[in-house]
């Protein structure tokens, strides 16, 4: 099917006319996003529709006692906290956010709005309203906000009961945790422990049983800071009410998350919410549940006309975060490099609200264990509310944050047991069969292959010299318990429709899915055209995150292409993933397929400057069969470009709560001159399943390119390894050399 | 201020203040969405036009500025643009919302012989940002259109 | 509003004397993000775009540089490279092609942007401003052009209308130093031009505005380690250093003492 596709190149004939969102892909034609030829969210708009500016909190804690509009134009509409009282609160694993909040929790938290005719006057309303505030005080640090007594963020714990939680939720009243996730191996459970541990030293009695067998112990702390998604395209929402139904065009990865959401928040039926997604113009998780939606919604229902919402480039830094994180990871090993056990206690700081954090804090916790074997695991992964900005979906989320961690510290046990760091990863891993933590069984593990292409890629020799160079090998899961639905419809003009709620964040889902369906309608791709995802055409699905989209929509096509060769005209295929596991024990399915991959670096680091050079960054994720070449190619290197934006430079900063670099000039993103050593593979086995990538590649590159710093002495915990980071990891913080020999 | 710009080739009357960026002139009067807005401070390329030939940032190139020059976006390129084949060939593309600004970059870098090698097509594409992570592909894209 | 198009410089310096509120907008570059962003209002503006006399470039004898001269054209221009390859090497340094086709040579010695690469490369080179204003022209070195951050010694009603640089004598090195992406701003940018035996070396991009240290260059020995090292840790301690996301203070001092040492060793070479 692919090389039948590749038959339609572009330049073969005239380019076809463009019908329609996700209709068109490479597969035929100049593929319109090259020339602007499609409509992005912020590319659509309603007739007649105002403009939505958001005024934002300039306090991280308090309460807003009073707002000064006399300055306001009579047109202008004001909205406070006063217009949300018949709204319900939302938050898609915990529901504790309102659509404007009296009681502001990270500055830029929402807490009033102006709609005017022009985008300028909004601009210049908002800029008219002053605010008085009373503030409390706060807590940032996810240390912090965990210790006895800190100032809590909020002053009670709330559920959720939206779909987004598929796991039971442990808050640890009276603290900061609202969500606990443990995982304990079968000897390790029922113990009488403490409920939160918010010390990194604590000696962790209860379970110091699990490391009897340990020859050596290593037992260290890492960190990583809040970063920035930085979709090309702002956030861009538009909606209006038309006869008492919500309809609401915006960018997002969860259409039916948010249908849900929005008719709960306003009290409505959830099919009197229409919510129809145009292309987007990347998210990378940013575009996941409620981010300017409700707001705008609420604005046009006040308004009585369609009203636009488009966030400015600070906004959209303040909207979303990765989660800052700090890992303590204890590993213990026999002297022959047996693992016997391993510890983690991961702390996620999920800012002011909740968002997914619960789902982050889990996918640390097993991400973090890693694909190896032990007799024993025990972890605790706490999600701490702080009052920072939001932290919430990251490509490889969660999995990033512990795995910088834990494969930093197998080099660690390597060079303290005196054993080469590929071999001991070699000797430990989980094969075919080997029982996962959770106690589910690996099946079509390839962590060995992954371990041996990456090490061969930077010419590592078994107990050669390795200086300058790191290898590491990884795990992560995908969404699970998670379902997914798809329609194909015979048009009458003899042309599949694919129905399908799948985003096109830039991923190529359009492609992905004209593709599968040729081949299950045994087609060619010509014949088959993909609808927008609309809440009101397509059936339901979970999401487009978690790279699961792929490996769930492959089996629901092929389900929906076996229903219409029976039904004759609409077929509609299903699929589930039945799974989850035990907040209290971490016992059950965590992943339903297991997404693969390793990574390796070869580099040089100058030891005046701490500039590390990258001569090869390597990564090879496993892809099992794969559907579209160009794309997953795409996937995996855009991974490793984000997973090395991740190692050497990407880091919100902050100053009191307050961001103080929300721009491109003081945030950095990879450019086309960072990326020369780039080099990957996506591993490909006959007859394999198909496997979700968009994300496997960005985990392991922080820890490759962090053990081969560590073979220079430079032992750096902190992302990002920026130059100073790393010369402070020898020399403190004078920078004192203590040669001072010029290296040239 | 009315100012006559010269678009793709054609002059279009506008209504424009100094304070109006070039990129919101043309996405909002001209009615051209290929030149769009991503950092607001000139660096990651989204906004790219031609100007006489010439890449530039249009969000934060003041209006006035750019009467009396031939402004080009994406869509004032040609159908047969060997440099637009030549990212669709090589799929140099995820989200596409920054390729007419890699591509106008591209354009121009290979009209004055600045893109002989990958260091200089890299050293050429520097400013253009892609958060997708396509800079491996588009590398290859503008590598081949330049031969 | 008002966009005034004059076409000489007789003409700007006499619509600024009678407007000193309205901009001057050269290439843009600079100001745009301001307007954009807000941060600069006015109801008149005076663009330089129509004075042609601005464009102007001559490199026999010395190098001379109209205000609206673009950084690309000084980084193509092949004379410029053979002859004054370190004043090429830093406008090359300046953000991208789309950047460097706007920004003149003018308006980046105005603004006085502390993290701009040419400043300290122009200060190394011994190049002198030219300014004019109703009352006449001046000359002001570069060195005492840029007084602090984003500050000038010039006067409201003045206009920089051409840069002259000096036929180099020996070599010139400029390092720019990047923490970051490679596309990012310098977190240092150390500038060494040779002067028949003697050097200027000039850090920016670590302060408030360039410097240089006249009596500590003075101790050069060309070739020597030493020397090169004893100077760059001189340099490294007399400044007072800012603290980004670039670079901490303490970094900055750190490696301002290496950079200097390397660029002093380059030029030697």
């Amino acid at each position: 099917m692919t090389q039948r596709a590749d038959q339609t190149r572009p330049g073969d004939g005239p380019a076809r006319a463009y019908d329609g969102p996700g209709a068109s892909s490479a597969v035929r034609g100049i593929n319109p996003r090259i020339t602007a030829q499609i409509s992005y969210s912020i590319d659509s708009t309603i007739p007649g529709e105002w403009h939505l500016r958001i005024i934002r909190s300039a306090i991280p804690a308090g309460r807003v006692t009073g707002f000064q509009t006399a300055l306001l134009d009579d047109d202008v509409i004001f909205l406070t906290a006063d217009d949300v009282s018949d709204l319900n609160t939302f938050g898609c694993q915990i529901a504790d956010q309102v659509v404007l909040t009296r009681e502001p929790k990270f500055v830029g938290d929402a807490i009033a709005a102006v709609v005017a005719p022009t985008a300028r006057d909004a601009r210049v309303a908002a800029s008219l309203v002053e605010v008085d505030y009373e503030a409390v005080p706060s807590v940032f640090g996810e240390m912090d906000a965990i210790a006895p007594g800190a100032q809590l963020v909020h002053a009670k714990h709330y559920t959720s009961e939206s779909d987004s939680a598929y796991f039971d939720m442990r808050p640890q009243d009276g603290t900061n945790v609202c969500h606990r996730f443990r995982i304990r191996t079968p000897a390790l459970q029922g113990r009488d422990e403490p409920e939160v541990v918010p010390h990194l030293d604590d000696p962790d009695d209860a379970l110091a049983d699990a490391f009897a067998d340990a020859d050596v112990i290593v037992d260290e702390v890492f960190h990583t800071p809040a970063a920035a998604h930085v979709p090309m395209e702002p956030h861009a929402t538009n909606a209006q009410w038309v006869d008492g139904r919500l309809e609401v065009t915006t960018g997002t990865q969860t259409p039916f998350n948010m249908r849900q959401d929005l008719a709960h928040i306003f009290g409505l039926a959830a099919e009197d919410v229409r919510v129809v997604v145009p292309f987007m113009g990347g998210a990378f998780g940013a575009k996941t549940f409620i981010r300017t939606e409700a707001i705008t919604a609420l604005a046009a229902r006040k308004a009585g006309r369609p009203v636009r919402c488009v966030l400015d480039r600070d906004e959209v830094f303040n909207e979303v975060t990765r989660h800052p994180s700090t890992v303590r990871i204890k590993l213990g090993a026999k002297r022959d490099g047996t693992f016997v056990a391993k510890r983690i206690w991961a702390y996620v700081n999920t800012g002011a609200y909740a968002d997914c954090g619960p789902g982050v804090a889990q996918k640390m916790g097993y991400a973090g264990v890693g694909p190896y074997r032990f007799d024993h695991v025990a972890v605790d992964s706490y999600c701490i509310y702080t009052n920072l900005p939001p932290g919430g979906a990251f490509r490889g989320y969660g999995a990033m944050q512990s795995i910088w961690a834990a494969e930093r510290v197998v080099d660690m046990m390597a060079d303290k047991l005196g054993i080469d760091a590929v071999e001991l990863r070699r000797q430990n891993l989980l094969h075919e069969g080997d029982t996962f933590c959770t106690g589910e069984v690996m099946h079509d593990a390839r962590f060995e292959e992954l371990l041996d292409d990456a090490a061969a890629a930077v010419g590592w020799e078994k107990d050669g010299d390795r200086r300058g160079k790191g290898v590491v090998v990884i795990l992560k899961g995908m969404q699970t318990p998670s379902k997914a639905e798809a329609r194909i419809e015979l048009l009458p003009d003899g042309r599949y429709e694919v129905q399908a709620a799948t985003a096109d964040i830039g991923q190529g889902a359009g492609e992905m899915l004209t593709r599968l369906a040729a081949e299950y309608l045994k087609v060619e791709v010509d014949q088959v055209v993909v609808c927008a995802p609309d809440t009101d055409r397509v059936p339901y699905d979970t999401r487009t995150t978690s790279s699961r989209s792929t490996h769930m929509m492959s089996r629901a096509l092929a389900d929906a292409a076996r229903d219409l060769q029976v039904h004759g005209t609409i077929g509609h295929g299903y699929v589930s993933n039945d799974g989850g596991l035990d907040p209290d024990t971490g016992q059950g399915i965590a992943s339903s397929h297991w997404h693969q991959g390793s990574a390796s670096a070869e580099l040089e680091v100058d030891d005046e400057t701490g500039i590390i050079s990258l001569s090869t960054l390597y990564a090879c994720s496993y892809a099992g069969k794969v559907i579209n070449k160009h794309g997953a190619e795409l996937q995996n290197e855009g991974s490793m470009i984000l997973g090395l934006g991740t190692a050497l430079f990407e880091e919100l900063q902050y100053t009191e709560g307050q961001m103080t670099n929300p721009n491109l000039s003081d945030y950095n993103i990879a450019s086309a001159l960072d990326v020369a050593s780039i080099r990957h593979r996506v591993m490909e086995v006959p007859g394999g399943e198909v496997h979700g990538l968009g994300e496997t590649a960005v985990p392991p590159v922080p820890p490759a390119i962090g053990n081969a710093v560590a073979t220079f002495g430079y032992d750096v915990r902190d992302l990002p390894m920026t130059p100073e980071r790393v010369l402070a990891a020898r020399l403190g913080d004078t920078f004192q050399s203590p040669t001072g020999e010029d290296p040239q | 201020m009315n100012l006559t710009l010269n678009v793709n080739g054609r002059a279009v009357d506008v209504d424009a203040e100094p304070h109006d960026m070039l990129v919101d002139v043309l996405r909002d009067q001209v009615g051209l969405t290929g030149p769009r807005v991503t950092c607001g401070v000139g660096l990651c390329g989204t906004c790219t036009v031609l100007l006489d030939g010439e890449p530039v940032s249009g969000c934060i190139l003041m209006a006035p500025l750019a009467q009396g020059k031939e402004i080009t976006t994406i869509e004032g390129l040609p159908e047969d643009d060997e440099v637009v084949a030549s990212f669709d060939r090589n799929h140099a593309f995820q989200c596409g919302y920054c390729i007419p600004g890699m591509v106008l970059t591209a354009r121009d870098m290979i009209d004055k012989g600045h893109a002989c090698s990958r260091e200089e097509i890299r050293e050429g594409l520097g400013g253009n940002l892609c958060r997708c992570g396509c800079y491996l592909k588009i590398i290859e894209a503008v590598e081949e259109a330049a031969q | 509003m008002t966009w005034h198009l004059p076409t000489s410089v007789d003409d700007v310096v006499r619509t600024r004397a009678e407007r000193p509120e309205a901009p001057i907008v050269a290439g843009g570059t600079f100001l745009g993000i301001l307007v954009r962003q807000g941060l600069v209002e006015a109801d008149e503006w005076i663009s330089l775009q129509r004075v042609t006399e601005l464009t102007r470039m001559h490199s026999a004898g010395d190098l001379s540089v109209g205000a609206m001269v673009t950084h690309r054209r000084l980084e193509l221009d092949d004379t410029v490279r053979t002859i004054w390859p370190g004043v090429a090497a830093a406008f090359k340094a300046v953000a991208s092609p789309r950047v460097r086709n706007r920004a003149t040579m003018g308006g980046v010695l105005a603004d006085a942007d502390y993290a701009s690469d040419p400043p300290s490369m122009l200060v190394a080179s011994n190049a002198v401003a030219e300014i004019a204003s109703v009352r006449g022209t001046r000359r002001v070195p570069v060195e005492d052009l840029i007084i602090g951050h984003y500050s000038t010694s010039m006067e409201e009603d003045e206009l920089i209308t051409r840069v002259v640089v000096p036929r180099p004598t020996g070599a010139a090195v400029y390092r720019k130093l990047r923490t970051r992406s490679q596309e990012d701003r310098p977190a240092s940018s150390v500038a060494a031009v040779v002067h028949g035996e003697t050097v200027r070396v000039v850090v920016g991009a670590v302060s408030d505005r360039p410097y240089h240290f006249a009596d500590v260059c003075s101790q050069w020995r060309p070739g020597d380690l030493d020397s090169a090292r004893e100077i760059g840790e001189e340099y490294a301690s007399r400044i007072d250093y800012i603290d980004d996301n670039r670079g901490s203070a303490a970094y900055r001092r750190h490696v301002v003492g290496v950079e200097v040492r390397r660029a002093l060793m380059a030029v030697a070479r």
